[in-house]
C-alpha cells in the first residue's frame, strides 16, 4: 500500500511539469502581449516594462527563471493589477471560492445520496419518479440557466434573496444560498441518479439476501450491508465532480459576483496577464490532482476487493 | 444444454428468432418512451435549424430599432405600438375623470399621438412584422436568433462529437491492439492530459486567440477537440483488448487479414455500440461547454449567436424583459433534455447483456 502511494504521488510530478510548461508556452505564443492593448507607451517606457518583468529574455530563459520561482512557491508579480502579486490575489480570493465549492460539494454529496437511497427504496413509486425527473433537470439544464432562473424568482420577483453578492456584504450568510444551490444542483443530480442505480444493484446481491435470511432489521442490513458497498462509486465520482464544481464556479462567480478565484481567472484570461493565468492554472491543478489522488487512496481504502502491488 | 446448437438462444435456452443487434436495440428503443420522444424532439430540433435558411422567418441580424424588446405576440409589432399607447389613454382618462384635471393636456397630446403613430404603422411596411417570441435590445427577432443560435450550438456539438470519435478510435484502436510499449506511451500522453484542466486549457485558448467573426468557432471547434478524445479512446482501447483474443478475430488472421483489416472491420464494428452511446452522451456535453464559453464571453462573437451568448445577452434585463432569458433558455433545455432521454434509451437498447429481452 505504501509502495502504491508513493509511486502514484510521483506520477503527480510528469503531470504537473506538463501542466506548468504547456501553459507558459501557450500563453507566451499568443498574439498580443500584456503591454500591447489601450494606451500607446513611450518606447523607453515599454523597453523598462520589459525588463522589469524580464521579458527581454530568451524564451529559454524566462521559462526557467519561472520554474525557479514556481518550485519555490512564488508565482511572480501580476502584470495587471499593479503593486499585488499572483500569490496574493489568489491568497485573497480563494478562500471565498473554497468555502463555495466545499459547501457545494458537501451538499451535493449529502443531499444525492439521501434522495438516492429513497428513491432505490421507494422503487417506481412517486417519490422515486419525482426524485428522478429532479435529477434529469439537474443534468440537463445548464448551470448559467439555473443560476439566472433562480435570481429571476427568488431574488427579484419574490425579493426573499439578495440578488448576487458575498458574505462580508450587508445581507450576510444569505447570499450563500443561491450560488450554492445552483453549483451543487448538476452533482446533487449525478450522485442521485448514481447512489440508485447502485443501490438497486447491490439489493439484488447474494450477501444482502444473506443478511434479510439471519433475519436482521431492515434498517441494518440497509444501512450496514447495503450502503457500505453501494456507496463506492460515489467516492469514485468525487474526483470529477470536484474538478466540474471548480469550473462551475467560473460561471457561478460570475452570475453571482462572487470575489472568488474564477471571476479573477475569466478577467485574467480576457486582459492577458500572464503570470496571473498561469498562476490560476497552476494552482486549480494542483488542487484537482491532489484531490484525485486522495480519491483514489481512500477507494483503495474502502474496498477491500482492491490489492495494491 | 446442447441442444440448440447453431440456433439462436436466450438465457433459459429457449430457441429465439435470430436478430441483429441493431434490430433488437431498435426493437428496445421503440418500447421506451422517453428516448422516443427524445428522438422526435432531438429530430425536429434538426430538420428545423436545417431548413432555418428557407423557413419563413426574418433575418437574425437585421437591427429594427422602432421596435426594441417586445414582447412575445401573435400581433404586428404595429399594433402593439398603437395597443400601448391607447392602453396609456385609456389611464390618463381614468385619472382624468377621477379629478385630476390637469392632466387633460397631456391626455390630449397623446391623443394627437396616437393618431400619427396610427399614420406611421399604416405608412411604414416594416411595422406590419410579427414578433413570435419578441425581440432582443437590438429589434432582432428572437425565433430567429434561437433558431440560428441553435444551429450554431449543434453545429459545435456534432462537429466535437465528430472529431473526439475519429481521434479517440485511432488512437484507442492502435493502443489496444498493438499493446506493450506503444500502449504504454500513448495511455501515459491519455492520463496526463486528463490531469489537466480541461476547461481551463479551453478557457485559455479561447482568450489567446478570440477574435471577431468566424475564426472564433473555428478555435471552439480545435480547442474542444483537442480535449475531448480522451474517454473514447479509453474506451475504445479497453474493447479493443477485450476482443482481440476472440476466435473471430484469430480465423480472420488466419485467413491472411492484414492489422488494418482486422481493426476497421472486425474490431471496431463490434465497439460501434458503445462508441454510439458515448457519441449521444457527449454531444449535450459539447453543446454545454460552447455555451459556458459564450456565457463568459469567450465564445462565438457577434452577430452570429449561439444559445449561450442569447442566454447570456437575456440574463441583462431579465427583471424587465423576461422572455430574452427564458425563449433561449427554454429551446435549449428542451434539446438537452430530449438528447440526454435518447441516449439513455439508447444505452439500455445497445446493452449487449439485455439481447433478447424486453
Amino acid at each position: 500500500m505504501t509502495k502504491f502511494i508513493i509511486r502514484r504521488l510521483l506520477s503527480l510530478i510528469p503531470t504537473m511539469f506538463v501542466i506548468v510548461t504547456l501553459s507558459f508556452f501557450l500563453i507566451r505564443f499568443a498574439p498580443g502581449g500584456p503591454f500591447s492593448a489601450e494606451k500607446k507607451v513611450p518606447a523607453q517606457v515599454l523597453q523598462n516594462l520589459m525588463k522589469k518583468y524580464h521579458m527581454d529574455e530568451s524564451l529559454g530563459r524566462q521559462y526557467l527563471r519561472y520554474f525557479g520561482e514556481i518550485l519555490r512557491g512564488d508565482l511572480g508579480p501580476s502584470f495587471r493589477y499593479k503593486d499585488m502579486t499572483v500569490n496574493a490575489l489568489i491568497k485573497q480570493s480563494m478562500p471565498n471560492s473554497m468555502l463555495l465549492g466545499t459547501l457545494s460539494l458537501a451538499l451535493a454529496v449529502a443531499l444525492g445520496i439521501a434522495v438516492g437511497i429513497v428513491s432505490a427504496l421507494k422503487q417506481n413509486k412517486w417519490q422515486d419518479y419525482t426524485a428522478m425527473s429532479l435529477a434529469v433537470v439537474g443534468i440537463s439544464v445548464p448551470l448559467f440557466v439555473i443560476g439566472p432562473l433562480l435570481q429571476l424568482v427568488f431574488a427579484m420577483q419574490l425579493k426573499w434573496l439578495p440578488t448576487s453578492g458575498w458574505i462580508t456584504d450587508r445581507a450576510g450568510l444569505k447570499t450563500l444560498i443561491m450560488p450554492v444551490i445552483t453549483l451543487s444542483f448538476p452533482y446533487f443530480a449525478y450522485i442521485a441518479r448514481m447512489s440508485r442505480a447502485s443501490i438497486l444493484e447491490v439489493l439484488r446481491s447474494d450477501y444482502v439476501r444473506t443478511a434479510r435470511a439471519k433475519g436482521l432489521k431492515e434498517s441494518t442490513v440497509i444501512g450496514k450491508h447495503v450502503l457500505k458497498g453501494a456507496l463506492l462509486p460515489i467516492v469514485s465520482y468525487l474526483g470529477p465532480a470536484f474538478s466540474g464544481i471548480i469550473t462551475g464556479s467560473i460561471v457561478v462567480e460570475t452570475i453571482f459576483l462572487v470575489p472568488g478565484v474564477g471571476k479573477i481567472f475569466v478577467q485574467s484570461a480576457l486582459n492577458r496577464d500572464y503570470t496571473l493565468i498561469m498562476g490560476e492554472v497552476i494552482v486549480y491543478s494542483l488542487i484537482l490532482i491532489v484531490m484525485n489522488f486522495v480519491v483514489d487512496i481512500v477507494y483503495g481504502f474502502l474496498d477491500p476487493r482492491i490489492a495494491y502491488k | 444444454m446442447s441442444t440448440n446448437i447453431g440456433q439462436a438462444v436466450n438465457e433459459f435456452n429457449q430457441q429465439v428468432a435470430a436478430v441483429s443487434l441493431w434490430a433488437d436495440a431498435w426493437r428496445r428503443l421503440r418500447k421506451n418512451r422517453m428516448a422516443l420522444l427524445g428522438l422526435w424532439v432531438v429530430g425536429a430540433f434538426a430538420i428545423i435549424t436545417l431548413a432555418a435558411p428557407i423557413l419563413p422567418i426574418y433575418d437574425y441580424t437585421s437591427q429594427e430599432m422602432t421596435h426594441i424588446n417586445l414582447p412575445p405576440s401573435l400581433k404586428s409589432a404595429g399594433s402593439i405600438a398603437i395597443q400601448k399607447v391607447e392602453k396609456r389613454i385609456v389611464e390618463l382618462k381614468g385619472l382624468v375623470d377621477g379629478g385630476r384635471e390637469d392632466l387633460r393636456p397631456e391626455m390630449d397630446k397623446i391623443r394627437a399621438e396616437l393618431e400619427s403613430v396610427k399614420a406611421d404603422v399604416a405608412k411604414n411596411p416594416k411595422s406590419s412584422k410579427v414578433y413570435l417570441l419578441g425581440t432582443d435590445y437590438l429589434g432582432r427577432d428572437m425565433l430567429a436568433r434561437t433558431i440560428y443560435g441553435g444551429r450554431i450550438s449543434m453545429m459545435v456539438g456534432i462537429i466535437g462529437t465528430i472529431t473526439a470519435v475519429l481521434i479517440g478510435i485511432i488512437i484507442g484502436a492502435i493502443a489496444g491492439y498493438a499493446g506493450g510499449r506503444l500502449d504504454n506511451f500513448l495511455m501515459r500522453i491519455v492520463d496526463i492530459i486528463y490531469g489537466l484542466p480541461y476547461m481551463l486549457i479551453v478557457i485559455i485558448l479561447m482568450a489567446m486567440f478570440h477574435k471577431d467573426g468566424a475564426s472564433s468557432i473555428v478555435i471552439l471547434f480545435v480547442a474542444i477537440a483537442l480535449v475531448s478524445w480522451l474517454t473514447i479512446a479509453r474506451v475504445v482501447r479497453g474493447q479493443i483488448i477485450s476482443l482481440k483474443n476472440a476466435e473471430f478475430i484469430e480465423a480472420a488472421r488466419s485467413m491472411g487479414a492484414g492489422t488494418g483489416r482486422i481493426i476497421f472491420r472486425h474490431l471496431i464494428p463490434n465497439t460501434l455500440g458503445v462508441i454510439i452511446i458515448f457519441a449521444t452522451l457527449s454531444l449535450p456535453s459539447f453543446i454545454m461547454s460552447e455555451s459556458f464559453l459564450s456565457f463568459l464571453g469567450l465564445g462565438v462573437s457577434a452577430p452570429a449567436a449561439s444559445w449561450g451568448t442569447l442566454v447570456s445577452e437575456g440574463v441583462q434585463g431579465m427583471e424587465l424583459y423576461p422572455w430574452r432569458l427564458l425563449v433561449p433558455a427554454l429551446a435549449m433545455t428542451i434539446f438537452l433534455f430530449a438528447m440526454n432521454f435518447l441516449g439513455d434509451g439508447l444505452r439500455v437498447a445497445l446493452d449487449p447483456q439485455s439481447k433478447n429481452r424486453t
